[in-house]
């Protein structure tokens, strides 16, 4: 017989070694993930408080000063408002495109595996490797679209040199890169519904559409949102394809936070400017996740 | 308004309409995808006479010259000694450390365990670009800036959150009795890890690999910000630089470096397509 003091020590010694087992498996994640990066996002704001220049002796603190020049500088303004529009135009785009595609890689038949592999090619291509053979599609007159133009009689296009097609050249770049993974994320949603749902709903006399706008759509929601936060987040943070497609050029036209970001820190080596860029990314990532989940908020 | 009477005729042209409509989004879908692939092969075979000279949609007469100037560039092989094994260590060390953390999501039940599953998601929306402004300085400091170190790190760091996710739902779909089975047996927790729920996910491990080598392969921002020597150079990054230092644009030899190194990732990719699908749909998202 244990006596209930024994029993207490052998709860106690049990939970310890719960515990201890605990500490052995999630450590090495949580030194990973929070030591590395949680370290970089914490330094990261904290430096933004400081100025912290090459052509600044010392660290000294400036509280907000530096988000204040950061809101009254044109380059920062201007690319903000072209990060939004290149967000704005993949979201768009690239949810059509990838609900689209969802549906018919669901609906197909014949070669479905195939299919699916070629919706994803997209995705296992390095973002380096997509701006070039995007570049390749749009530039000089050896181009595909620009041999397409001359074939229907137009003229070739500079499309990287001006401005606004430049824009819309790295927006659809982006949209093909990085749409494929909310095509399978949209697939695994539809692949998850119950067939059984429409039989009952054909069997109301229900139409495709209105399927589609009361089963499909409901059933899904999770996988929108999702879906909308891969789009935006990996939009908002795109620095792989631009860079190596324009630079970021021509002027500053496709100069988007994440590139702008960069420049701060490695051209200008204003590291304390680039880490307050660094932190109102983070919050507008987190704005537009807490809208998503509410917009798509089971119901 | 006159109304058209139903005839078999047109229910039936109604039919073949309805079942052709898939068709057209499906040929979008191929062409939208594989087109600019396509066109980056095919211009990896032409000579750069032909790509210059004559407007052919089809190499005329393919050749892989291009392709043995990619091999004879300085430093190419190193390069690819350096992606690959970068890729394969972090992918290592992820897939361990992972396991271990989807093991302890996945069976226990202990206080903050969704804040800390939610807190090991964060840093996937944040931008690889922005942590690189903090990291360098760290990086700097401990004297590891150019070496495989500190990318073998940062790339294990951001691989882990995604494969941990993965894993998490696999092992939390192994059947409880057959790991009780096991300790009854007097097996550890090691050892029913092992040989009990590390064989039964196998395919979320397959999943989460192949994963963490494309990410560890296709990587840029990292590599650009904590490497300076020529020798430390990954495949992505001379991919980059190539822009500069051909001077005057050498499309078939970009072309053909880009088709290099996506080639390796993509015949992983088709080889473990089946597991791949379904383990993200089928493990992850639910």
């Amino acid at each position: 017989m244990t006596t209930p003091l024994e029993h207490r020590r052998a709860v106690r010694r049990k939970r310890w070694g719960t515990a201890l087992t605990l500490f052995v498996l999630l450590g090495p994640a949580v030194v990973m993930v929070i030591g590395v990066l949680g370290y970089a996002v914490v330094s990261g704001a904290i430096t933004s408080l400081f100025r912290v220049e090459v052509w600044t002796l010392g660290t000294p603190f400036v509280g907000f000063e530096n988000y204040q020049r950061l809101f009254r500088s044109a380059t920062f303004v201007n690319s903000l408002t072209r990060s939004l529009i290149f967000v704005a135009g993949t979201i768009v785009l690239g949810i059509v495109l990838s609900m689209g595609f969802a549906l018919v890689l669901h609906a197909v038949r014949w070669g479905r595996g195939l299919f699916r592999a070629i919706a994803l090619i997209p995705y296992l291509v390095s973002g380096v490797a997509a701006a070039v053979m995007w570049r390749f599609l749009f530039t000089g007159d050896t181009s595909l679209i620009n041999m397409g133009l001359i074939a229907a009689g137009q003229q070739a296009i500079p499309w990287l040199a001006r401005p606004n097609l430049a824009l819309v050249v790295v927006t659809l770049a982006n949209v093909w890169f990085i749409s494929p993974f909310s095509t399978l994320i949209l697939l695994g949603g539809l692949q998850g519904i119950d067939p059984q749902l429409y039989e009952a709903a054909k069997i109301d006399g229900a139409r495709t559409h209105q399927c589609f706008k009361h089963i499909t759509l409901p059933s899904i929601a999770p996988m929108m949102a999702l879906s909308f936060m891969w789009l935006s987040f990996a939009s908002f943070n795109m620095f792989d394809i631009i860079l190596p497609l324009t630079g970021g050029g021509p002027g500053r036209a496709t100069e988007v936070l994440a590139v702008h970001m960069y420049q701060l820190a490695f051209r200008d080596l204003n590291y304390s400017t680039a880490s307050a860029v660094m932190v109102v990314l983070l919050v507008i990532n987190v704005a537009f996740s807490l809208a998503y989940l509410r917009l798509f908020r089971p119901r | 308004m006159i109304r058209v009477p139903a005839s078999p005729v047109r229910d039936r042209a109604l039919a073949i309409a309805r079942r052709n409509l898939v068709w057209l989004p499906l040929l979008l879908l191929l062409v939208w995808s594989a087109l600019p692939l396509l066109w980056s092969l095919a211009a990896s075979l032409k000579t750069p006479l032909e790509l210059y000279q004559s407007r052919s949609l089809l190499p005329e007469q393919p050749t892989l010259g291009n392709y043995g100037r990619v091999f004879a560039w300085p430093g190419f092989w190193r390069y690819l000694f350096n992606s690959s094994l970068l890729a394969l260590a972090s992918t290592a060390f992820a897939l361990v450390i992972s396991s271990l953390a989807a093991y302890g999501f996945a069976r226990y039940a202990f206080r903050f365990r969704n804040l800390l599953l939610v807190l090991i998601l964060v840093p996937r929306i944040l931008p690889r670009a922005s942590l690189i402004v903090p990291l360098y300085q760290l990086v700097e400091r401990f004297g590891l800036l150019d070496t495989y170190a500190v990318l073998t790190i940062t790339y294990t760091a951001t691989a882990v959150p995604f494969a941990t996710w993965i894993l998490a739902g696999f092992f939390a779909a192994v059947p409880r009795e057959l790991e009780e089975a096991a300790a009854i047996d007097g097996a550890t927790i090691a050892q029913r890890l092992w040989w009990v729920v590390l064989p039964i996910a196998a395919p979320g491990l397959i999943t989460a690999a192949v994963f963490s080598l494309r990410e560890a392969w296709n990587e840029f921002p990292f590599a650009l910000a904590f490497t300076t020597s020529q020798e430390m150079r990954t495949l992505p990054y001379q991919l980059f630089l190539l822009r500069d230092s051909v001077g005057i644009q050498d499309w078939p030899l970009m072309n053909a470096f880009t088709i290099v190194t996506i080639l390796p990732i993509l015949l992983l990719y088709l080889r473990f397509e089946r597991h791949i699908v379904s383990g993200l749909t089928s493990g992850a998202l639910k």
